[in-house]
């Protein structure tokens, strides 16, 4: 006799349980034989070993659920496609037959879909779809990091780790330019890339006229050429197609333009032209000879985990090679620097949104998949509504037989039906939207956008309004099958109405409240955060004017510039170039030393004043020229001058708000501070100025302060400096004093990109209007949408209980009472609301907290406003229903249905 | 009556699983379990048929009127357990037949193609 232990009859009775994935008719011809076919087969497997019964028992289940599903779909479609039409007909006919609750929903559904799709087609053109270019889904960007910020190699760092990288093939590397086009006299400055000569090679495009570079360009001594893009041709050249072969003065060189590349075409980001980095700048073996970044192809057995672990390696090994090259300070700060520093390797679109990126797609999607719920409560409020209004019809179809699936079915396609053709509307409503976000943001932004950015209804929108529609029609099916066989068509047809779930219907109600409550305070506390962080960014203090400024980097060679007086030379002549021509006015060389964030930005007071343990810590920054370029005011004492060199007795000149927190009321001038530099040991040095505050960090987050020592850059060995000057009266002629004035002090530098502040500033508050705009339609949108949705509940709750109400009248309750009776109830409701949105409301708070800079003021203000705009909104949508049903006759209340 | 050839041909071609099944009914009764073990052995366990695969093609059969459940009996493995037993019917046998010829012709047509070596050339 066989034994049956416990453990076969537990999994017999699981595998019972799992055929219910197959339709009844068959459990009911096969089902037994099933289980005993299991049980033969649990035994042979229990012979065996552990792993043998593991992986029966997983491809048991897997079994049951695959071919369970299969012979349901195949017994659904052979057995039900005939009702199915039929089905489809009926609900199309209701649907018909209300036409203005057919609009209505279907405006409603929309919307919401509308938004989601919209939201998520336009994040994942800006950061996941492939660049259209060939492997575009492997092209990766390749940056150097320290902490969360980062930026380019050196070139003498990439050559160093070229011949190893495996992880990544077909390395290449550029360069951000600015180049001059045309004459002294005619200006013009375009944004351009200077590249490794087979970059067309790398993303196999051609030109569309003339030819891209050969391997020649890239030759030491080689004739100049440059690629324009077919925007720069258009605007610059009015498209003239004889411009190939052509010498054109850039940078006022003379250069023939060999190529124009095709419309769209913006590798590696937006490049308005391109030039060939020189075989001699790629084989660069000292630091400083430029900064370029680098991209690739991820090979096909690499992760971008295992490509940064390996480049991580391998740019370490470089450094401790250049660190070997150098000796004293250098080698201590290229150390330093080394330590702290990773390699990231990401997608460009990735690479181009930066670390908030996967957020900002996160909680974009979340929001508008809250407002999307809001659509969704308000459609299940109608159609819960309308299926009171069938109830009777329903329960004589139950009496009369009807399955309890063919019902859910029938109301299942009249959801289908509305979600159907709300997401046609949707999709047409995201279409439109992106073609005109679009067109906006060529019109507005051209220049400035990458060149993947191209926002239209693509495969990726459509699938997403695919599962859009798909996972609303499951919610809505949800609910509305939830309803179809909840009916209890005795009591139905015994009362004759909607008392028989009543109490049913006023608990879907209640949740239908407290999940709107809670989405549209979660909704509408984003919604607030964001208008203030638009408003902030629009009235963006940067610290100081930026009215006709313009700004550059620019990094010395280590070798060329070896030590300090060469250095300052360089300064001092480049300087006094730029400050000698009439286009340009307020010359100033600005050099970060350490931010309040580091531990080189730590200080002394010669007399330990305010230091009690840790030291205090401010931006230390070297400047050259003159402080009111950033808008910085002597407040006492003198600006450094030509003295204030190596030579000279070492000076400081602190900020304001340090006078104010370690000298309140004194004058600092004269005093003692020990500035811990970062290319020398720390140096007690004589405060000769104080300057007005300007406030340094992120403009756009909370890590903002005023408390700066400035030094003299002579007396410094910082190897590259920003440079800030303003023009006068054109900007594209200060451009070219600058590049011929570095090319004057040094023919072998690279050009550097020069950045207009006004342009960067009127951009900006562009994109925050725009999108603060755009964010406060949606959030009008869901504010109407939960008030709406909230009125209707209330109103259909509180119309089932008018009976209720007639009675309590009845038996001597008075109008407050009742008033007062049903108020609270609606507050309760949304008390509970609120407190679920509490949590995700304190998340949002933190949230915007850590990243902006938003007070705890605005966050608590925030979080009131949108708490009493809830509070009011609930009362009012329960109190006007409540007066209705109060006002009803007695005698009729008391008839109501 | 016997089965015509229309109706035989309206089964045809079998899906693998089915004729499987059927050439195991061939040899005689069997029960789910005894099926799926004989489909192993002759398969050299190449063939490994999951209870949900062969019960849905089971199904199939009997609808068909290919296979029929008989009643139930003890199994011959275990005294004490009793089991629901398959057999083929004489729809089934003749559809298998037809099937099996199918194939043979395939095959021959193969070996025509030399795509399979002669068997009397090795």
């Amino acid at each position: 006799m066989t034994a049956r232990d416990n453990t076969e009859v537990r999994l017999q009775g699981t595998y019972r349980t799992l055929l219910r994935v197959y339709p009844t008719h068959f459990r009911d011809a096969f089902g037994l034989d099933m289980e005993e076919t299991f049980v033969d087969r649990l035994r042979q497997a229990r012979a065996g070993s552990k792993f043998s019964l593991l992986t029966f028992l997983l491809l048991a289940t897997f079994d049951a659920i695959t071919n369970g599903t299969r012979e349901r779909l195949n017994f659904q479609r052979s057995g039900a496609q005939m009702f199915h039409a039929m089905d489809v007909r009926y609900a199309f006919r209701l649907l018909r037959r209300s036409p203005f609750f057919t609009l209505l929903t279907v405006i409603v559904l929309s919307g919401g879909l509308g938004l989601s799709i919209f939201t998520f087609s336009f994040l994942h053109t800006a950061m996941l779809k492939p660049i259209p270019i060939s492997n575009g889904e492997r092209v990766v960007s390749v940056r150097v990091a320290i902490g969360t910020n980062s930026g380019p190699f050196d070139l003498a760092d990439v050559a160093s780790m070229r011949a190893s990288i495996k992880a990544i093939t077909d390395v290449g590397v550029y360069a951000n330019r600015s180049i001059v086009v045309g004459t002294e006299e005619k200006p013009r400055v375009i944004s351009a890339t200077a590249s490794q000569w087979d970059i067309f090679k790398f993303t196999r495009t051609s030109a569309a006229l003339g030819r891209t570079f050969m391997a020649e360009d890239a030759d030491v001594g080689a004739e100049p050429v440059i690629v324009l893009s077919y925007r720069v041709w258009k605007n610059v050249f009015g498209a003239d197609s004889s411009v190939i072969g052509r010498k054109v003065m850039f940078n006022n060189a003379s250069t023939r333009v060999v190529g124009v590349m095709p419309l769209g075409f913006g590798f590696p980001i937006a490049s308005d032209a391109w030039v060939p980095l020189s075989n001699d700048a790629l084989a660069a073996n000292a630091l400083g000879t430029g900064d370029v970044f680098v991209y690739g192809l991820l090979s096909r057995d690499a992760t971008q985990q295992s490509a940064e672990t390996q480049l991580t390696t391998l740019f370490k090994r470089a450094r401790l090679h250049d660190q070997q090259a150098v000796t004293g300070e250098i080698a201590r700060q290229i150390a330093e620097a080394s330590a702290l520093s990773r390699v990231t390797v990401e997608s460009f679109p990735v690479a181009q949104m930066g670390e908030e990126g996967p957020l900002l797609f996160t909680v974009l999607n979340v929001l508008s998949g809250l407002i999307l719920l809001l659509a969704c409560i308000n459609v299940t409020n109608l159609l819960l509504a309308r299926s009171n209004e069938r109830v009777q019809e329903t329960a004589v179809r139950l009496a009369l037989g009807a399955s309890c699936s063919r019902l859910i079915m029938q109301s299942m396609w009249e959801s289908v039906l509305l979600c159907v053709a709300g997401g046609v509307v949707a999709t047409a409503i995201a279409a439109w939207g992106l073609d005109a976000i679009n067109a906006w943001a060529h019109v507005n932004l051209e220049g400035n956008l990458a060149f993947w950015w191209v926002w239209r209804l693509d495969r990726s929108a459509l699938i997403a309004a695919a599962l859009f529609v798909t996972a609303t029609i499951a919610l809505l099916g949800i609910v509305v099958s939830g309803r179809a066989t909840s009916l209890q068509f005795a009591a139905v047809l015994k009362e004759g109405g909607v008392r028989s779930s009543g109490k049913r219907e006023g608990r879907i109600a209640r949740v239908l409240v407290v999940s709107q409550v809670a989405t549209v305070s979660i909704v509408m506390f984003f919604g607030l955060m964001s208008g203030i962080i638009a408003y902030r960014v629009v009235k963006v203090d940067l610290g100081f004017s930026t009215k006709n400024l313009l700004t550059t980097t620019v990094s010395l060679d280590d070798k060329k510039y070896a030590n300090e007086s060469s250095r300052s030379n360089f300064y001092r002549n480049t300087f006094n170039e730029l400050a000698a021509s009439p286009a340009i006015s307020d010359v100033l060389f600005r050099s970060y030393m350490a931010t309040i964030k580091e531990k080189a930005g730590e200080f002394e007071l010669g007399n330990q004043r305010g230091i009690a343990g840790t030291k205090p810590r401010a931006y230390i920054q070297a400047l050259f020229g003159s402080p009111s370029a950033l808008g910085m005011t002597m407040r006492g004492g003198r600006a450094f001058d030509a003295h204030d060199d190596a030579s000279g007795a070492p000076v400081a000149i602190i900020s304001q708000a340090l006078v104010d927190k370690y000298w309140p009321g004194e004058s600092p001038i004269g005093r003692q501070i020990n500035v811990a530099r970062r290319d020398t040991t720390p140096e007690m040095r004589t405060i000769v100025g104080v300057v007005s505050n300007v406030m340094f960090g992120k403009p756009y987050s909370n890590d903002r302060s005023a408390l700066a020592i400035y030094v003299p850059l002579l007396q410094t060995n910082e190897r590259g400096a920003e440079f800030y000057f303003k023009y006068r009266d054109d900007l594209d002629a200060a451009g070219a004093v600058l590049h011929k004035s570095l090319h004057s002090n040094d023919a072998t530098m690279l050009p550097p990109d020069v950045r207009s502040y006004d342009e960067i500033t009127a951009k900006t508050s562009l994109i925050a209007t725009s999108t603060a705009k755009l964010f406060g339609s949606c959030f009008l949108f869901a504010f109407l949408l939960a008030a709406s949705g909230t009125y209707g509940l209330m109103a259909r709750s509180i119309g089932q209980r008018t009976r209720e109400i007639g009675l309590r009248r009845a038996l001597g309750a008075s109008n407050s009472v009742i008033t007062r009776l049903l108020l609270k109830q609606g507050s309760r409701q949304l008390g509970i609301g609120v407190l679920i949105s509490l949590p995700f409301m304190l998340l949002v708070g933190i949230g915007f907290w850590k990243l902006f800079p938003v007070g705890l003021f605005a966050t608590i203000g925030s979080a009131l406003f949108v708490a009493t705009t809830i509070f009011a909104v609930v009362l009012l949508a329960t109190y006007i229903p409540t007066r209705r049903a109060i006002r009803v006759e007695l005698r009729d209340a008391l008839r109501r249905e | 009556m016997p089965p015509s050839a229309h109706q035989v041909d309206e089964h045809l071609p079998l899906r693998p699983v089915e004729f499987e099944i059927l050439l195991t009914l061939a040899h005689g009764e069997r029960h789910g379990y005894a099926i799926i073990q004989e489909v192993s052995e002759r398969s050299d366990g190449a063939l490994q048929l999951e209870t949900g695969t062969m019960y849905r093609a089971l199904r199939r059969l009997v609808e068909a009127g290919l296979a029929r459940p008989t009643a139930r009996k003890q199994a011959e493995e275990s005294e004490d357990e009793r089991r629901r037993y398959y057999a083929i019917t004489a729809l089934g046998a003749r559809v298998a037949s037809a099937e099996a010829t199918r194939m043979a012709r395939l095959v021959a047509a193969a070996r025509s193609a030399r795509l399979l070596p002669n068997p009397s050339a090795s």
